[in-house]
């Protein structure tokens, strides 16, 4: 019995000896380890709505254009697309050349295992493979009638068992292997931005019949990194994609952006092997932040006191090389008003209730005082936004927003009935709906707080189900159609316009402004549209959130953004000053 | 009764029990559960694509169909493809379940032999020095919430001293080692305080019997009398306590599975409870019941093994 146990305490002794309690670093191999902190969904272009599965997709996938990494603000150039497209004299027609050469990844639903050669064709396929109501695809929305006759074979397919991809769309056809041609259904600028965006990334026709329903868990693309196989793990570990064309670093930059001009000329991508850790939890990949483990990783609010004092790093995380980036994001938070309820037709009473509530609090107690005043809708950084504007509704005004809420016809709040505040079940939420409360109380605004988890606070703002709810918005491409349409009438739910506002006017003129191509006039529009909804105070705008990013010394190329989905490709890892600074960790 | 007839009766239970576990959860998915096609089609779903969607996942079905659908993947075991994932779900339960079981089993087996062990010692001295200090630190180990452990463990063995890795796993043989250690360590100091005091009741309740004083009379030694006598008639209340911790090993640590980034089971399931991934949630649920009706009957049946003078009926 004694030899036994004995034998089993060697063994385990042996076996934790051989394993060891940790693993070291190869510091000279040029690895990223980055952190996903959601889960992917899966690697199918169509269905990359989120924005994490979009930047696992764009190590995989490629599109026909890509926004230009070193330009701000954000330039489309292109990418599958020899050039920029030829666009007629109408705005209806975009012709692009494809680029030549270019292979699809090396695969087993292909000949002999080797990736054949991308033609035009495929972006025929791929497109109506995310028309296809089969496929349920989440990002059907962004050709959603654009494209001539696109909706119709969508509508005529749905119905067949199968869909006859082999029948012509108006829209989208290949004129050769190389030649592509889109014809919209109508003026739409911006449809280039889609072009760019996940949900219209090449796919091969054979990929996706060899794996049918799985083709999700087996991406192949022409993109600069392969994944054998996604097996939902908490780690993905992708490896340089030996057939990827000719594809140089940026040898131009916006004058902000220079000093990233060190790899200028370099084939891409830079570095070997990309490991994404998929780690929900903040603390333990603020700790491997710290541990020099993880190339970069947003600031957690628990950690911010600790790690940032006035816009700067502490001494210690600054000693031990660490980098802060600071980048305002595309995005916009507030707090919106049901239309549906003709209560809130009342604008003085929006407007009392915009004036009682105290953002630079909120700004304090929930961003740690880092996010942008949101006077308006549009953030900066998108034609639109109006630079030094003020709303007039916006500060805590108390004896304003009584006066206000008096002419609205309810005098401290007399007879205006309690109002249910809807908000996702999350703490943050719970806190700043209960911070929403104490302001109204102050004008005598009586709030209710209603918590749903996130899908069922969803499912209520599709189904008009809502009287006010706390949300933010980001920005799917860097137009100012993308934020005024939060308010456009046709858009009412279950569409995006959750407020479910519909103002004729309005809608009018966002028609006009949104068929223009970029130019003064275009903005000149934009920004009146923008204060219109300002004033009208069609929501409680809230703040622009900054991203703040701490990066390690030794990562090269970095810089924050919303829309550059394919940024991996461009980083680098300076092993040697990797080695020199894990000395201090 | 013959163990044989005992065992194929109990394990007819599992017909009405499988009936009901597939009622409730799918009244609970119908009725409570958010509806996946805001979750499945992103925030610019349109009511023509949820309509498509609820049709393709057979959501427009009248109830009681739906209902039988439900009963047919139970007693099937066929549970289809991921909502959310489009995967199959035998083979996510496969992914699932090695990296699940690095960690409960080595928890399992350590955290019952050292409670019993020192339930053993604490009931063999007790009311002394040793007891007293046991009985303190179990009482800690209770208190202090498991969320505070793991921050604690994590910062401190893991990115402190640098013992173990942060988190993080790697499948496969030994490697998985370094990344399981610290959880194992954590979850046996969150789970010694109650096992050890329930083991320690148990064992003590045995050691006052009357049989065992006229084991001390008979001059038998202090030892002897413990893991002869006092241990192996306190078999029965110990082997439900272990053989009821079984099923969980299965199902994976949802908490630890989070913090530590382990791909198990627990992660899959509340992925699932997030997304309103039904055929995800209803594999793991009917699962977990099979699970705990098996043994429960392999429980009775060590009953008799432990103790002859219990019958099966």
């Amino acid at each position: 019995m004694r030899n036994i146990f004995t034998t089993v305490v060697l063994l385990l002794s042996a076996v934790l000896l051989s394993s060891g309690c940790t693993k070291k670093q190869d510091v000279n191999e040029k690895v990223l380890n980055l952190v996903s902190p959601a889960e992917i969904k899966g690697y199918d272009p169509i269905q990359a709505d989120d924005l994490y599965s979009g930047r696992e997709i764009s190590k995989i996938y490629e599109g026909l254009l890509q926004y230009h990494w070193l330009k701000m603000p954000y330039e489309l150039v292109p990418n599958l697309a020899e050039s920029m497209p030829e666009i007629s004299k109408d705005g209806i027609t975009y012709t692009f050349k494809i680029r030549k050469g270019v292979k699809f990844q090396d695969d087993a639903a292909f000949p002999g295992g080797k990736g054949r050669e991308l033609t035009a064709q495929d972006f025929v396929y791929s497109i109506k493979r995310l028309a296809d109501s089969k496929n349920q695809a989440t990002g059907w929305w962004v050709l959603d009638g654009k494209l001539a006759g696109l909706n119709e074979w969508r509508e005529k397919n749905g119905k067949l068992p199968a869909s006859n991809y082999d029948e012509e769309v108006e829209g989208i056809k290949a004129l050769d292997n190389y030649t592509l041609q889109f014809k919209l259904a109508k003026k739409f600028p911006q449809f280039m931005y889609s072009l760019a965006m996940p949900f219209t990334y090449v796919v091969a026709k054979e990929v996706v019949a060899k794996y049918g329903k799985e083709f999700i868990n087996h991406p192949v693309g022409t993109g600069p990194y392969v994944l054998p196989i996604f097996d939902q793990g908490k780690k993905i570990t992708y490896t340089k994609n030996p057939t990827f064309r000719e594809k140089l670093y940026p040898s131009d930059a916006s004058p902000e952006l220079k000093h990233l001009l060190g790899d200028a000329g370099k084939r891409l991508p830079l570095v070997d092997k990309v490991v994404v850790h998929v780690m929900k939890e903040t603390q333990p990949a603020w700790l491997k932040l710290n541990k020099g483990e993880i190339d970069y990783y947003s600031v957690p609010k628990d950690n911010f006191a600790s790690a940032i004092k006035d816009n700067k790093l502490t001494p210690d995380l600054a000693k031990k090389g660490f980098i802060l980036e600071i980048a305002p994001a595309l995005d916009v938070t507030y707090t919106a008003f049901n239309f549906e309820n003709k209560l809130f037709h009342n604008k003085k009473l929006r407007q009392a209730m915009y004036l009682a509530f105290d953002e630079k609090k909120s700004n304090e107690l929930f961003y740690n005082n880092t996010a942008f005043p949101a006077q308006s809708i549009i953030p900066p950084g998108i034609a639109g936004n109006i630079k030094d504007y003020l709303n007039p509704y916006k500060g805590l005004k108390l004896e304003e927003a009584k006066k206000m809420l008096a002419e609205a016809g309810y005098p401290e709040g007399k007879g205006l009935p309690e109002l249910k505040y809807d908000i996702p079940d999350s703490t943050v939420s719970r806190q700043s709906g209960e911070f929403f409360q104490q302001q109204m109380a102050q004008i005598g605004v009586k709030i209710k707080i209603v918590t749903s988890p996130w899908p069922e606070f969803q499912a209520k703002v599709k189904k008009k189900a809502v009287e006010i709810y706390g949300l933010a918005w980001g920005a799917d491409y860097p137009d100012a159609e993308n934020f005024l349409q939060l308010f456009y009438g046709p858009n009412k739910s279950p569409g995006a316009n959750g407020s479910n506002y519909d103002n004729p006017e309005f809608n009018k003129q966002f028609e006009d402004a949104v068929v223009m191509q970029d130019s003064p006039e275009r903005t000149a529009k934009y920004e009146k549209l923008n204060k219109f909804l300002a004033e009208e105070v069609v929501a409680m705008f809230g703040v622009h959130r900054q991203s703040y990013i701490l990066e390690h010394g030794w990562l090269k190329n970095y810089h924050p953004t919303d829309l550059h989905h394919d940024a991996v490709q461009y980083l680098n890892i300076d092993t040697a000053k990797k080695a020199e600074l894990l000395k201090n960790f | 009764m013959n163990m044989y007839a005992y065992i194929i009766r109990r394990l007819l239970y599992v017909i009405p029990v499988l009936l009901g576990v597939c009622l409730v959860i799918f009244v609970l998915f119908n009725l409570v559960a958010p509806d996946p096609a805001f979750i499945l089609l992103g925030k610019h779903a349109t009511q023509q694509q949820i309509a498509e969607l609820h049709h393709e996942l057979g959501m427009d079905k009248p109830f009681f169909v739906q209902y039988l659908d439900t009963v047919k993947t139970a007693f099937t075991f066929d549970f289809g493809y991921s909502w959310a994932s489009k995967q199959n779900i035998w083979q996510m339960i496969k992914a699932g379940a090695g990296p699940s079981l690095s960690v409960t089993g080595p928890l399992f087996v350590i955290s019952n032999i050292v409670a019993i062990s020192i339930a053993l010692l604490v009931a063999f001295y007790r009311g002394k020095f040793i007891d007293k200090f046991f009985l303190i630190l179990s009482i800690a180990g209770m208190s202090i919430p498991s969320l505070a452990v793991v921050l604690f463990g994590q910062w401190f063995f893991a990115f402190k001293l640098g013992w173990f890795e942060i988190s993080g796993y790697e499948n496969g043989f030994p490697d998985f080692i370094p990344y399981v250690i610290l959880p194992v360590i954590l979850y046996v100091f969150i789970s010694f305080g109650g096992d050890t005091r329930f083991y320690r009741t148990v064992i003590l309740d045995e050691a006052y019997q009357d049989y065992v004083r006229t084991a001390r009379s008979k001059g038998l030694s202090e030892l002897k009398v413990m893991f002869k006598h006092v241990l192996k008639n306190s078999m029965i209340p110990i082997l439900t306590q272990i053989i009821i911790q079984i099923p969980y090993l299965i199902l994976g640590l949802i908490f630890a599975e989070s913090f530590f980034s382990i791909p198990g089971l627990g992660a899959m399931t509340i992925n699932a409870i997030n997304n309103s991934d039904f055929p995800v949630i209803k594999a793991m649920t009917i699962l977990s019941a099979v699970a705990f009706i098996l043994f429960g009957v392999i429980t009775d049946v060590l009953y008799t093994v432990v103790d002859p003078r219990m019958k099966l009926k």
